[in-house]
């Protein structure tokens, strides 16, 4: 005869054992369910909490090779520097959307941008107030940019026209990728010239 | 009086044929791009960049033979060693052609992109810059890139026409454009690919008559001394 004790711990036992077992199943389920999901790539959001502002996008399209102005609003951090990371990040991104014109694939694009003045700060008598950006991009997204003349030549002219639009002290661009100097982005556009931003309106002066 | 007449119309003829005989004919230059190790852009259907411009680039070297061009490529088979844009540069303003064309493929976009140097036109100077190099030479470029673009819009082939900073491109003392050829969209229908002979014998017919008319208009001015490697940069930027 089993005493009362021991048939009710049994029980006891044995229903905790179906309650771990049936939660062990439940997480293996949700972990199978994350790790299967595709990874959305795209850069965190600024912080919801800062006031948005009005920006000049400009963006570029594959079809008639030309970059166009568009107005967003968008909350940048205070940061100069932060500032310009997150605009580009933010215009980068936005060609990962269905059905853009320049169609980019999503991910990380740019590690840091650095606005440097083209005057030496030890020069206190100079009233030149223009600056360089540095734009360090990153190797992936150059070694997942489309490779081409006119798609590679419009991303650059995108993210060249996009800073000096909300940057106007940035007369210059240079690029890095990975913190150091690459020849092309996707083994056509030259990375190793400085972008002049004033003179990279040109479009195409004929064409059909 | 009648073998007189006779005399004097074949001298006359003989004269004109030796003049055509001595009419130095124009020397182009065509660069298909990449090459070896370097197979440029991956296109669709597992075709190499650096394949379609060498196709291209045998394409275009017989349309431009039949119009009287003589024609120097950097290359006419794939190399072991990948080409670096100095050294093409270095045949090309060795070679001091009228015109060089860098040959091109891609998947994007839609016709023929012809791209000439985004470089400042400036004036020749007695030490030409290396990073440089091609700027005195813009003028020449964009009418010659105006030339072919009319020339596609005879052939009914997209043309889209821009400025970019491309090596050797900018290196060049020559006038020059790169020549990018990019599917061609059908209305209704699938896009032809860069591959199709067809769509690139067009190309490079259209190419020839334009620099059959560009050759016909007033030469340029002389070039000037050819740019090396060796020479010291002055600054990249444009």
């Amino acid at each position: 005869m089993i005493p009362r004790y021991q048939r009710i711990l049994f029980w006891s036992l044995a229903a905790a054992i179906v309650l771990v077992a049936a939660f062990l199943f439940h997480a293996h389920r949700q972990t199978l369910r994350r790790l299967a999901a595709p990874a959305d790539e795209t850069p965190i959001a600024a912080p919801g909490a800062t006031s948005t502002q009005d920006v000049t996008l400009y963006l570029a399209n594959d079809a008639d090779g030309t970059v166009a102005p568009s107005q967003a609003s968008l909350a940048l951090p205070d940061d100069p520097t932060s500032r310009a990371r997150t605009l580009l990040d933010h215009l980068l991104s936005s060609y990962a959307q269905p059905g853009s014109a320049h169609p980019l694939q999503s991910g990380p694009a740019v590690e840091d941008v650095f606005l440097v003045p083209n005057t030496p700060s030890t020069d206190t008598h100079s009233t030149d107030k223009t600056e360089t950006a540095i734009v360090n991009l990153t190797s992936t997204f150059c070694d997942r940019h489309p490779s081409g003349i006119l798609v590679e030549t419009l991303t650059i002219r995108s993210i060249v026209q996009t800073l000096h639009a909300d940057f106007p002290r940035v007369t210059a661009v240079r690029f890095l990728v990975d913190g150091q100097p690459r020849e092309t982005l996707a083994g056509h556009a030259d990375l190793t010239r400085t972008y002049s931003a004033t003179t990279e309106n040109q479009q195409p002066t004929a064409g059909n | 009086m009648l073998p007189l007449r006779r005399s004097i119309v074949a001298t006359l003829f003989l004269l004109a044929t030796a003049a055509a005989a001595q009419q130095p004919r124009a020397t182009i230059l065509l660069d298909p791009a990449h090459g070896g190790p370097d197979a440029g852009a991956h296109l669709a259907n597992n075709v190499l960049e650096k394949d379609v411009t060498l196709a291209f680039a045998a394409r275009l070297r017989a349309a431009l033979g039949g119009a009287n061009f003589a024609v120097l490529t950097t290359r006419d088979a794939d190399p072991a060693a990948a080409m670096p844009p100095d050294q093409r540069a270095g045949i090309a303003n060795h070679a001091r052609p009228a015109a060089c064309l860098v040959l091109h493929a891609t998947d994007s976009g839609n016709g023929v992109h012809l791209v000439a140097s985004a470089l400042t036109a400036g004036a020749s100077q007695r030490t030409i810059p290396w990073d440089t190099a091609q700027a005195a030479s813009i003028p020449q470029s964009l009418a010659l890139a105006i030339q072919i673009d009319a020339a596609f819009v005879r052939a009914r082939i997209p043309a889209l026409l821009l400025r970019a900073h491309l090596r050797p491109l900018d290196n060049l003392t020559c006038p020059a454009i790169a020549i990018e050829l990019a599917p061609l969209d059908n209305p209704g229908g699938s896009p032809t690919p860069v591959t199709d002979p067809a769509y690139q014998q067009q190309a490079a017919e259209a190419i020839a008559r334009a620099l059959t008319a560009w050759r016909a208009q007033p030469a340029p001015p002389p070039a000037p001394q050819p740019a090396s490697p060796a020479t010291p940069s002055t600054g990249a930027a444009p």
